[in-house]
């Protein structure tokens, strides 16, 4: 198989030395009115084009922006559509990360693009394939909460999101992604929804255009799932196998019919993994992924580990990746 | 109710007791000196000089405004599972990681075996209690939070950390005991996190308060309580402080289903939000809890410790409070 090394969503934006500091005090500054929105912006293209350079430095053959300009993975999107009020803090899924919670009040609308511009920025400014990344339809819903107006539910809400990230897809497209990701962490928590994420992949799918289709899971265990996911109307899935103790086996033993992201690294701990140990389960894997394209990424997001911890969980993808190819030379 | 639990231990309150979640803000000198403490720029008596006569504001503060049973305000901490692990063999200080927004914190790491091997904040406690004849909390971060919040290298896997942890916290917990502390609050935030985890959390604080003599209090926040309600109430405390108004006090629909069986220390204001409530909607919050929990079982607190807050904003938001519950009261 053909081992790529992959970006999963998330960068941390922040350092210990000054340099990697200047995001949070430009933002605080900001907060307070001492810096101007364009000051803010060139903060946040500084610590982008920082990411970048890292990701490219562990030897990554696709990278992302970091999100380096995401308040959280759920208002940064859902605060830019029409309809929706940004309220109070809830936890992001089990992490000790803290999101603002969507408020819908009137029907959804996508009026301006979401991440286009951070695409195009990333892409002009980074030698390998930037793999834009969106939360999807399914896991803003299932963190939304309905206004003081009844506005339709849970199912309506569904269905605005997946309209207006249909658009965003179609434009991400059209800006030259070649490789988009929607991450559906909520479905892991509410498999019974199964249906509901199928649609709004479908949905998704239709927009995409020639890009390629990743639908990422983490934050659970996916191998419950399995069969079920390779009927998903996307074409790669990322799968977080830290939670799960069987995946490896399930993979060895019915392949894919959908191209795999391996989320082997863990995104979560600082522990490196054992690279002989990844590797013989990357082996065990191999045959029956057939000789396509594998690519080998973080479980998550690298947000939750220190920026000095997350390099070097990148640059460990680089290790196994050697680790494996030696064991096969 | 506990009150006998209470009566026995010396304390007697009144209905619908008042406190704190733990935190308060800093002000703005300590803010300075911890910040000057870290240039290098003063020693480190000269900043716990400040931290004293910071905790000696908040605890006047809380008798000016009438709270009941009183913190210390963490005014010595930086971070809730940090200072602890600062002060436990066996961990290092790592990196910043962000909570949310532009906040971010020192996520600690578990590098070796876990080991307690002095008092951590009992001089605090002591201190506290010293300036006040009100019972002042002795205040924890719990083994399960500590376990969540920390990244780990050494144990195998979670639950092994966080008995390990467990053990040595009782230690702590002793201490404060041995000090004189009545009330021990011990904050286990990330309970809600992971309910296939709600077992061994529960087995952890078996580990922490078995067999001792304290009126116990564990902080749960921001989570999702509908996984882990009804079982939650076995853990082995006798008051649960629970975030009730920023989730829509929706928690109430639970304990409508099944009855809830502790004491609750109610929180009854958003931590998150500038916006001062007034008392009209502090007590309707409060009444909304009495359609559903008894009266004699409920503690009137914010939702969260207020460290977030402007000093202002969290002596304001603490003032209505106390207007509310005595309000019932009458």
């Amino acid at each position: 198989m053909e081992l790529l090394l992959a970006s999963h969503s998330s960068y941390p934006r922040i350092g210990e030395s000054a340099e990697f500091q200047s995001l949070r005090r430009t933002i605080a500054a900001w907060e307070k009115g001492e810096k101007t929105d364009s000051d803010l912006h060139a903060a946040e293209d500084r610590m982008t084009e920082l990411a970048l350079s890292e990701q490219a430095e562990a030897g990554l053959d696709v990278v992302t922006d970091g999100q380096i300009r995401w308040y959280d993975p759920v208002s940064h999107l859902a605060g830019k559509l029409q309809g929706i009020r940004i309220n109070g803090l809830l936890r992001f899924f089990d992490t000790n990360f803290y999101f603002r919670q969507p408020v819908i009040e009137s029907d959804i609308k996508r009026t301006k693009p979401l991440i286009v511009e951070e695409f195009l920025f990333a892409k002009g400014k980074s030698a390998r394939p930037v793999k834009p990344v969106l939360t999807g339809p399914y896991t803003l819903a299932r963190l939304s909460i309905e206004g003081e107006g009844k506005t339709g539910g849970f199912e309506k809400a569904l269905e605005g999101y997946t309209a207006a990230l249909g658009e965003e897809v179609a434009a991400l497209a059209a800006a030259g992604a070649t490789l988009i990701q929607v991450d559906e962490p909520a479905l892991l928590k509410n498999t019974a929804d199964f249906r509901h994420v199928e649609k709004g992949l479908a949905s998704l799918a239709a927009r995409k255009g020639a890009a390629q289709l990743a639908l990422a899971l983490y934050f659970g265990d996916p191998a419950p799932l399995y069969d079920r996911l390779q009927t998903l109307p996307v074409d790669i899935l990322n799968l977080d196998f830290t939670y799960s103790p069987g995946l490896v086996e399930i993979i060895a033993a019915g392949g894919a019919s959908k191209t795999l992201a391996l989320g082997m690294v863990d995104g979560r701990n600082t522990r490196l993994e054992d690279p002989a140990s990844v590797s013989r389960q990357l082996e065990r894997m191999a045959s029956s992924l057939g000789s396509g394209r594998v690519y080998l990424n973080p479980s998550c997001g690298l947000e939750y580990l220190p920026r000095d911890r997350a390099l070097l969980k990148l640059k460990h993808l680089a290790t196994i990746r050697k680790t494996f190819l030696g064991s096969r030379a | 109710m506990s009150r006998e639990k209470l009566r026995q231990l010396g304390i007697d309150l009144p209905l619908f007791p008042t406190t704190s979640v733990g935190s308060f803000p800093k002000p703005d000198y300590l803010m300075k000196a911890r910040s000057d403490f870290a240039k290098k720029k003063i020693t480190e008596e000269e900043l716990q000089e400040k931290a004293r006569q910071a905790t000696e504001f908040w605890i006047r503060k809380q008798e000016e405004l009438g709270v009941d049973v009183l913190v210390d305000g963490e005014m010595y901490r930086g971070d809730m599972v940090a200072y602890f692990a600062e002060h436990l063999r066996g961990f290092e200080i790592g990196g910043l990681v962000r909570s949310y927004g532009n906040r971010y914190y020192h996520k600690p790491i578990v590098t070796g075996e876990v080991r307690w091997e002095a008092p951590i904040t009992v001089e605090w406690w002591r201190y506290a209690q010293s300036l006040t004849s009100k019972p002042v909390k002795g205040m924890l971060t719990g083994p399960y939070t500590v376990m969540d919040w920390s990244f780990n290298e050494h144990y195998p896997g979670r639950r092994e950390t966080c008995l390990a942890l467990a053990k040595e916290i009782r230690k702590e917990v002793e201490a404060l005991i041995q000090a004189g502390a009545k009330i021990i609050q011990i904050d286990e935030p990330a309970t809600s996190v992971r309910p296939e985890e709600l077992a061994f959390a529960i087995e952890a604080m078996h580990a922490v308060t078995d067999g001792l003599s304290a009126y116990f209090i564990t902080h749960i926040c921001y989570g999702a309580f509908e996984y882990i309600y009804p079982g939650m109430l076995d853990i082995p405390v006798d008051n649960f402080d629970l975030e009730m108004s920023n989730s829509g006090l929706y928690m109430l629909e639970l304990f409508k289903k099944n009855r809830f069986t502790k004491d609750i220390s109610f929180g009854v204001v958003d931590v998150h939000s500038h916006v001062v409530e007034g008392k009209s909607v502090v007590e309707g919050r409060l009444r909304q809890g009495l359609e559903v929990l008894p009266k004699e079982i409920i503690w009137v607190d914010p939702d969260c410790g207020l460290k977030t807050r402007s000093v202002d904003e969290a002596i304001a938001k603490m003032q209505t409070l106390v207007e509310a519950a005595k309000a019932l009261r009458d």
